[in-house]
Parts: C-alpha cells; sequence; structure tokens
C-alpha cells in the first residue's frame, strides 16, 4: 500500500531548522501498529496522521515509541501541509484529536495555535534537578507537566550541559529553562530525557507556561520568543488571561510516497 | 531545488526491519555543507549521495554530523535504489568512494558487498569492557577497529543489558557480542557508544570479523547471520580467505523529493 506522506519544519522560516514532523494524509485509519513502525522509520520526534471528519480534521500524533496525547509542533505542521499542499481552503483549520478541539488559525505567513495556559507555582528546585545543571537557577516553578527554571541571561541558557542521567529522575514530562533574550523578549531550552528525548529543538507546549510567566514579568501581552537548541525555533506569544496563543511559520521538506504492507 | 530521495531498509527480510538509509542520486555535487544538512535533516544513521561517472559511481556517506569513509548498509541501500528504481540494467554496480572501488553484486533479490576480512586476536578482555557486560564472555578478541566477545548461546546475546557509560571508556570503535545462533549459523549484536550509538541495527563491518570466526569454529565457508537488535537484520556471509562476501536483502519505504530552500 502506498501512503503519501510530507515532512515540514515547523516553527521556523529557514531550512534545516525549527522542529521537523512528518506528516501522512489517510482516508482511513491505519492499525496503530502500522502507525507506531511508519513513526518509529522516520525517527523523527513527531509523526502526526489525520483523516477529513466533517468540516474538520481528526489528527493523532507518534513518536517513535508511543502515541502522544497532544503534539503542537506536528499540528502546526499539519495545518501548514493543509493549506499550502493539500487543498484546504480557508485561514482556520478544526482539529479533533484526543485531548479535544483544536484551531489553528492562518495569519499572514503565521500559523497560530491556541492552548489553555499552564497553572504553575514557585518551588524550591528539588536536589536531583539542582545537580543535573551546571548552572545554578534564580528561581524554580513548577507547572502542571514540567519543571521550570528561571536564569538572569541568554548567556546562562546557552552554556547549559545537563547531566541527562541525573535529569532522568527528576518526575515530570521535562525541564523548561528560561531566561530574558537579546534579541526575543525570552529564550528557552526544553530537555526530557525522562521521555528518551535529551534536548527537544522546539517545543509549542512549553510556551503555555513561559508566556503568561513572560508576560507578567516584562508587563506584555505580546511576546517574541527564540528556542536555542541546536536546530533554533522562532516562535510568537501571547497572553490571553487563561488562554495562550502560540505563532510560527513552517516550510515543506519533503514530498513522498511511503510503502506499507 | 528539488531533489529525489529514498529510504531503504537494508539487510531486511521485512519493511520496519534491518537497518535503514536514505538515498540521494544526485546530478552533480552539492557543497558539502548542504549534504551534511541533508543528512541533519534526515536523522538517519546514514545518508549516500551518488553521481554517475563515466566508470561507475562516486559514492559519499554522511550521518547527521559528519562524512564517513565507508559505510556497508547504505552502499547496499544505494545499489538497491539503483537497481529497483534508478533503471541501472547490469548485475554488478562499481562504486568509487574515499575508500576506493566497491563492488556491488545482484543474485536473485540478494545484493553482496564485498570487504577486505578483519585481523583479529585473542586478547584478555579489558576491565573497562568486562564491567561494562551483565553477562560474562567466554572470550575476548581484538580487530582492527573493534572488540569481539563469544558467548555461550543466542539466549545471552538477547539478554545484555550494556552499561554504555562505562563502555564508553574502551578504546576502539566499537563492541561486537556475538554466539552460535538457535535458527541461524551465528548471531550478532553490535554496540558502539564510542562512535555515538549505543546499538546499531545491523553492522556490515562487524561480519569482516565475525565471518573468518565463525568459518573457522563451525568449519563451514557459507554463513547465515542474524544481528539481534531491536530491528533485527538478517545476512548471509561467505569466508574467501582475504575477503568476506555479505549479502542481504533490501526494502524501499520511501520515493519522494526533497527541498532545499534557499533562505
Amino acid at each position: 500500500m502506498k501512503i503519501t506522506m510530507y515532512r515540514a519544519d515547523a516553527f521556523t522560516n529557514g531550512p534545516f531548522t525549527g522542529n521537523p514532523a512528518a506528516i501522512c494524509p489517510l482516508q482511513n485509519w491505519l492499525s496503530d501498529e502500522t502507525m507506531r513502525n511508519i513513526a518509529m522509520e522516520n525517527n523523527l520526534s513527531t509523526t502526526a496522521f489525520y483523516i477529513k471528519e466533517g468540516n474538520g480534521y481528526y489528527i493523532r500524533w507518534f513518536t517513535p515509541t508511543f502515541e502522544l496525547e497532544l503534539n503542537g509542533n506536528a499540528t502546526l505542521a499539519t495545518a501548514h501541509i493543509l493549506m499550502q499542499h493539500e487543498g484546504h481552503q480557508g485561514n482556520e483549520i478544526q482539529f479533533n484529536s484526543k485531548s479535544g478541539l483544536l484551531t489553528v488559525k492562518k495569519l499572514g505567513d503565521y500559523l497560530t495555535l491556541n492552548f489553555p495556559a499552564d497553572e504553575y507555582e514557585r518551588v524550591k528546585t528539588p536536589a536531583e534537578l539542582s545537580i543535573s545543571l551546571n548552572i545554578r537557577p534564580t528561581e524554580c516553578y513548577q507547572g502542571k507537566t514540567d519543571y521550570m527554571l528561571v536564569y538572569n541571561s541568554e548567556q546562562d541558557i546557552l552554556k547549559l550541559k545537563p547531566n541527562f542521567r541525573a535529569m532522568s529522575l527528576v518526575d515530570a514530562r521535562g525541564v523548561i529553562v528560561t531566561a530574558p533574550g537579546t534579541k526575543s523578549d525570552f529564550v528557552s531550552r526544553f530537555f526530557a530525557p525522562q521521555h528518551g528525548i535529551k534536548e527537544d529543538s522546539v517545543t509549542g507546549s512549553a510556551h503555555v507556561t513561559l508566556t503568561p510567566y513572560w508576560a507578567e514579568k516584562l508587563n506584555k501581552k505580546d511576546l517574541t520568543a527564540i528556542q536555542l537548541s541546536k536546530r533554533t525555533g522562532h516562535l510568537k506569544c501571547t497572553a490571553l488571561g487563561n488562554r495562550v496563543e502560540i505563532s510560527g511559520q513552517a516550510i515543506t521538506y519533503l514530498k513522498a510516497d511511503i510503502f506499507v504492507n | 531545488m528539488e531533489l529525489k530521495i529514498y529510504q531503504v531498509d537494508a539487510f531486511a527480510e521485512k519493511l520496519f526491519t534491518g537497518n535503514p538509509a536514505a538515498v540521494c542520486p544526485l546530478q552533480k555535487w552539492l557543497p558539502d555543507a548542504t549534504l551534511q544538512q541533508i543528512a541533519m535533516e534526515n536523522n538517519l544513521a546514514e545518508t549516500a549521495f551518488y553521481v554517475q561517472e563515466p566508470e561507475g559511481y562516486r559514492i559519499r556517506w554522511f550521518t547527521p554530523a559528519l562524512e564517513v569513509d565507508l559505510c556497508g548498509h547504505a552502499t547496499l541501500a544505494t545499489a538497491h535504489v539503483l537497481f529497483e528504481h534508478e533503471g541501472f540494467s547490469g548485475h554488478e554496480i562499481s562504486f568509487n568512494s574515499r575508500s576506493g572501488i566497491l563492488k556491488v553484486t545482484r543474485s536473485g533479490d540478494y545484493l553482496t558487498l564485498n570487504f577486505p576480512t578483519d585481523e583479529f586476536e585473542k586478547v584478555k578482555i579489558p576491565p573497562e569492557l568486562a564491567i561494562s557486560l551483565n553477562i560474562h564472555s567466554k572470550e575476548c578478541y581484538r580487530g582492527k577497529t573493534d572488540y569481539m566477545l563469544v558467548y555461550e548461546n543466542e539466549k545471552q546475546i538477547k539478554d545484555l543489558k550494556p552499561n554504555f557509560t562505562s563502555m564508553l571508556m574502551v578504546d576502539g570503535r566499537g563492541v561486537i557480542c556475538t554466539a552460535k545462533g538457535d535458527k541461524v549459523d551465528f548471531v550478532s549484536r553490535f554496540f558502539a557508544p564510542q562512535s555515538g550509538v549505543d546499538e546499531d541495527p545491523v553492522t556490515g563491518s562487524a561480519h569482516t570479523t565475525l565471518t573468518p570466526y565463525w568459518s573457522r569454529t563451525l568449519n563451514k565457508k557459507t554463513l547465515t547471520a542474524m544481528q539481534l537488535s531491536k530491528r533485527v537484520g538478517h545476512l548471509k556471509c561467505v569466508d574467501m580467505g582475504e575477503r568476506v562476501e555479505i549479502s542481504g536483502r533490501a526494502k524501499t519505504y520511501l520515493i519522494g523529493d526533497i527541498i532545499i530552500a534557499t533562505a
């Protein structure tokens, strides 16, 4: 059986940067095992599969080892593919998913995702988190799924070299590190050795914690952000009270047929 | 600019097994930086690029991080692309490379690579290697680039759980672990944390050490082998004295076009 597959880099406008995702438009669902195999074979952090449903689409996301509840980066990449290559008309796409309804809106070159804002509280840095980092943060917060460590400068963020073995003992989805930016309102990196990803290239979901924090700190609703992974991601974020808008561009890298027996 | 790209599973009896490689046929060479970026973007162990020359093809191999001198499985994948999809009509393809001429021959749906046989000698197991493995091996050999540890049976090979942090201290390219197979002549696994790969899915080059060893031990020249990584690889090996023939099948997973946007 032959299936169309795309790859797109999300949260970037240049080649070989941003967060790569594979996207497979389907007529009917494949078996979960086949979707897991495709995601494993692609060896990217996420492969998204979607089928048309009513006026919108149903979307599912797979890592090389399991199915995810939610993935912003691959949703943005999927919206890009629908608008650029698969003939979706209009500037808004509705995705239904395991995590409910997700809407992607297009404005100019930017695609915008809308998420619930994270709730977080200031905590003492857990010992196992403290020892996993070579530079001490100034503050530590705990959100619903991640820790967020705040640093003084972009230089600190660039110089961080986590001990992933120690960090994998931290009880969380992952660890966000952040500081004020020199070319953007704030910068960040995201580590998740607990889930087999030492460092994620661009993490939309981390910005549901980052945006309310920096909106309050800098006293502005619209923020520019750079995620300082090796691949680098560019995001625009807007704090809307209990929601957060996260916007980025995307570019297509690959259009292909894959063969699945 | 658009380029053709393939993704192929080498040493695979079926899709989603074996060792995946990307293969890009080129009309002419692109800048090294572009080849490196394509390999990084593909995020597979190797991406092979080739250009047709008056006599055969010139092949180069890139990991996501650097260009490498030789890669057997990506060469097998490239030969598969030429035979199956790019209209090559003969039975033998000659690749010129950084490591000299490499020939791939086709026999049925098996593709055969031909390599120099490794030279190895029995050694005392280095302590840093011994402590990195949860099961004691019965013999230790040292080849030109790898250690080879021989075990009692296939189950021990499956049950191995290396401590990759201590294995990092072992000198050389990597560590081959092998035993007599239940369904094939021998089985193996290949660990190379020193080279940035905890466990390789299928390792053609390790079989230049494995083949002469098992050929002598089992007293047969033609051997069937399985590499017991999570993905599993199937190989046929022939001991020809100073050379080793390593054969496998390949399966096409993807045919497409990549778009190199100019920023």
